[in-house]
């Protein structure tokens, strides 16, 4: 009798666990008259996090409650692939435009498209175009909204640069100076390299080095990082990686493989002249004060200014329980939220326009001019390149990209080896369809 | 006399013993097995573990009910016996059935089809199989970075691991404090340990580089370095051969003292002694720390994930083990899609990888290792 009392308690505690687990969104897909709570999980810091939890506090929408996942960021990745398997998204989570791409394209995202059109106050408009363009799936579908841009460009210690007689790096700034400063700053003052740039020398590589291409004139790696047909490497592609290679093999640039993860604390010692990232490094800075004088420099470039595009995003699982609820949240999330996260945390411009002033207004405020200046150049630039691939048979590319762009920025496999990468990259291409 | 033969005074206690325990079944089964057994019958006898199987036959003249092998219980007691058994097992062979057999069917399964985790695995066939030693640009890098880990490390923590128990198993003033600060590092968090391990191989701020100036000597790119990469992680794995070294000390310790002094007696010297008594003595053993070495080799992943940049398994492809490969296939980074039916067919092909390099250890370890059959 007290086992099958006990029994019985245990069942109604799973079936009570299974209730609270399956119901957190309202239970009418569309609109919902009743109450109603909109998950919310994200991959940024406690701070970050807080600051977004204070603003959403200043969410008043009558029965909708936003409530935030409180997770660590740590493995974001595996617990969006377990929450997926496991039908149990968030009805808003953080996401890249390469995860949004995948999962759209799965048809496990909502389409916001017909929400997004039009020309109101929060529709495709309303958004940096590069990035509207770049979340639509290959059948015009948005399975996210875009949230907050990166843009890429050269972080540099002013003392070195005075100590060595060389001039800051400004807009229009070419990528022979930057080898040139390299070659320059290395081995001078503790530095063993007067660059690391992670994003020419490792997976991205290729991508990052197509901006040099299309300065330049030539043909970009990849005809679209999203729905690509083709990759190619042309004269002008091979000239700009054979500088890169140089650099590498002459010291100057830290080779493939050399571990980045420290290399923002050994900027910010003194211990390296310049090093290659994005804008969301001077959010670290200001908290860190780091006691050399920095700044930061848009791309090198040849003929023409060309630049990156990454950005990320926030999406919503074509399972969510409430679409109407939830994309009132996320309209509050991508456009107020930042207005109030941002100037305590400047990491990067919000994607939605309206929104960007208070990142600039915080970066001004902070004396970071040099990198309001570049991120703005940045985001006007007109010939973007996708920062990687964003289809589900990246990683394919990435192992053929593993297996031959170290050896050739090192000089274990001649430049004429891009065309065999390439052209096994076309077969990934074409066997994937 | 044969090892384990009984002698008539211990076969007379031994009866006694189990007639004077009260919890022992009394049946008089000792006479049902050696009815009128005589002295030598006793004394051919040899302890094993099947003893029923060398017993000598049951008398034709004895009673049935005396032909009997081991007491006779009753039917309704040994079934409940049996019952309690299996209901004791039931757990363990419920979790082995659950954690073991199962995942590895579905993984046989997962390995023929193409699988992302987010859509319904399809099946592909012997695909993935073709596409990891056909074309998959990793695979055989992943191979060779895995020899190369074996290579290095297993007849290192081997020699390593047998030279420190041999110096903790002398008499020496300290040596046990030498014993605890040995296998200090096997019992600190194996994961906070490898991330020092990271910023000491660091090429511009690192230890390892510090010290090396220090000494004058020329500094190395460590991890940074596709040449120098794999020796760095063995360094790394290396620190942790404190467990190595306590096998071998309790096989050490094992080794009968009178040995060595019939050995000293005889003029034997240092070399000798362990050349000819303790390398053949602790032979079994080293065949354990053996097997035990290439499997860890072999399945290594903690060091190569946490000291390669971004865990990839870099430079190149210079530390990427199958069982990075398989994990960073089937787990990629955020943004990158999962390749779980590639990851399965990569396990199962470490997996018989494993099988047969503990089987051929095991079957040609008889021309080294030293059996204890005849004494």
């Amino acid at each position: 009798m007290k086992s099958s009392a006990r029994l019985s308690a245990a069942a109604l505690g799973a079936a009570a666990l299974l209730t609270a687990t399956a119901c957190s969104s309202s239970s009418s897909p569309g609109t919902s008259s009743g109450p109603v709570t909109v998950t919310v999980m994200t991959w940024e810091t406690p701070q970050t996090n807080a600051l977004i939890d204070q603003a959403l506090a200043n969410f008043h929408e009558p029965n909708i409650t936003v409530k935030r996942l409180d997770t660590p960021s740590g493995n974001y990745g595996d617990k969006l692939s377990s929450l997926t398997q496991a039908r149990k998204l968030p009805d808003l989570f953080w996401c890249g435009n390469d995860t949004e791409q995948q999962y759209g394209s799965e048809g496990l995202l909502t389409d916001w498209s017909s929400r997004l059109s039009g020309t109101g106050a929060f529709a495709s408009g309303s958004f940096v175009p590069s990035a509207m363009q770049n979340w639509k799936t290959a059948d015009g579908k948005i399975g996210g909204v875009p949230s907050l841009m990166n843009t890429y460009g050269v972080w540099y210690d002013v003392d070195a640069f005075k100590a060595a007689g060389l001039p800051l790096p400004a807009a229009g700034w070419t990528w022979d100076d930057m080898f040139h400063d390299a070659t320059a700053l290395a081995h001078r003052g503790g530095a063993s390299y007067g660059l690391v740039a992670d994003n020419m020398t490792g997976k991205d590589g290729p991508f990052t080095m197509s901006t040099y291409s299309v300065s330049a004139g030539g043909a970009p790696f990849t005809d679209s990082a999203n729905k690509p047909t083709q990759v190619t490497a042309d004269a002008t592609y091979t000239a700009g990686v054979g500088k890169l290679a140089a650099a590498i093999q002459s010291g100057a640039v830290a080779p493939p493989g050399y571990d980045s993860s420290n290399t923002q604390s050994t900027f910010a010692a003194g211990s390296l002249p310049m090093l290659f990232g994005g804008q969301w490094l001077a959010a670290g800075f200001l908290t860190d004060k780091p006691k050399i004088h920095y700044g930061f420099a848009p791309m090198p470039q040849q003929t023409a200014p060309a630049t990156l595009y990454d950005a990320v995003g926030i999406c919503t699982p074509s399972y969510t329980q409430n679409t109407d609820a939830t994309f009132k949240v996320l309209q509050y999330l991508d456009s107020t939220v930042w207005t109030k996260v941002l100037p305590s945390s400047p990491v990067a411009p919000p994607a939605y326009v309206a929104a960007q002033s208070s990142y600039f207004d915080a970066l001004t405020s902070a004396k970071l001019d040099t990198v309001a200046n570049t991120v703005r150049t940045e985001l006007a630039d007109t010939n973007t390149v996708g920062v990687r691939f964003t289809t589900p048979w990246a990683s394919q590319a990435d192992d053929l990209i593993t297996a031959y762009w170290t050896d050739i920025l090192q000089g274990k496999k001649p430049l004429s080896d891009l065309q065999t990468m390439t052209g096994k990259i076309n077969d990934v291409i074409k066997s994937n369809g | 006399m044969r090892h384990g033969e009984l002698t008539e005074q211990r076969w007379k206690r031994y009866r006694t013993t189990i007639r004077n325990d009260r919890n022992f079944p009394q049946v008089d089964f000792l006479e049902g097995v050696l009815p009128g057994a005589g002295q030598e019958q006793v004394n051919a006898m040899t302890i094993s573990s099947h003893p029923e199987a060398e017993l000598p036959p049951p008398s034709a003249s004895a009673p049935l009910s005396r032909r009997r092998l081991g007491p006779r219980l009753p039917r309704r007691r040994a079934d409940a016996d049996t019952a309690a058994a299996y209901a004791f097992l039931a757990p363990a062979i419920l979790g082995f059935g659950v954690f073991v057999v199962f995942p590895l069917i579905r993984s046989g399964y997962f390995a023929l089809t193409r699988y992302n985790g987010l859509t319904p695995p399809r099946f592909v066939g012997f695909d993935n199989f073709r596409q990891m030693f056909e074309t998959d640009p990793s695979f055989w890098p992943s191979v060779r970075a895995t020899v190369e880990l074996v290579v290095l490390y297993v007849p290192l923590s081997l020699v390593l691991g047998l030279a420190l128990a041999v110096f903790c198993n002398q008499r020496l003033r300290g040596v046990r404090l030498v014993r605890t600060l040995c296998y200090l590092p096997v019992v600190l968090p194996v994961v906070a340990t490898i991330t020092l391990w990271k910023f000491v191989f660091d090429p511009q701020v690192g230890l390892a580089n510090q010290v090396l100036r220090w000494l004058h000597l020329p500094t190395g790119m460590w991890l940074s370095s596709s040449s120098t990469a794999m020796p760095s992680i063995v360094i790394v794995m290396l620190w942790s051969v404190g467990s190595t070294m306590i096998i071998f000390l309790a096989a050490l310790q094992a080794v009968p003292t009178e040995l060595y002094e019939a050995a000293r007696i005889d003029g034997a010297g240092n070399a000798a002694v362990f050349f000819r008594i303790t390398l053949p003595l602790i032979s079994p053993i080293m065949l354990l720390q053996v097997v035990l070495q290439l499997t860890t080799a072999l399945q290594t992943f903690n060091q190569p994930k946490i000291l390669s940049a971004g865990g990839s398994g870099g430079p190149g492809f210079s530390t990427d083990t199958l069982m990075l490969s398989v994990y960073n296939h089937g787990f990629p980074t955020l943004g990158g899609e999962p390749r779980l039916g590639y990851a399965s067919a990569q396990t199962w092909v470490l997996f018989l990888a494993i099988v047969v390099v503990v089987a051929a250890t095991a079957r040609f370890s008889s021309i080294w290792t030293f059996h204890d059959q005849h004494s």
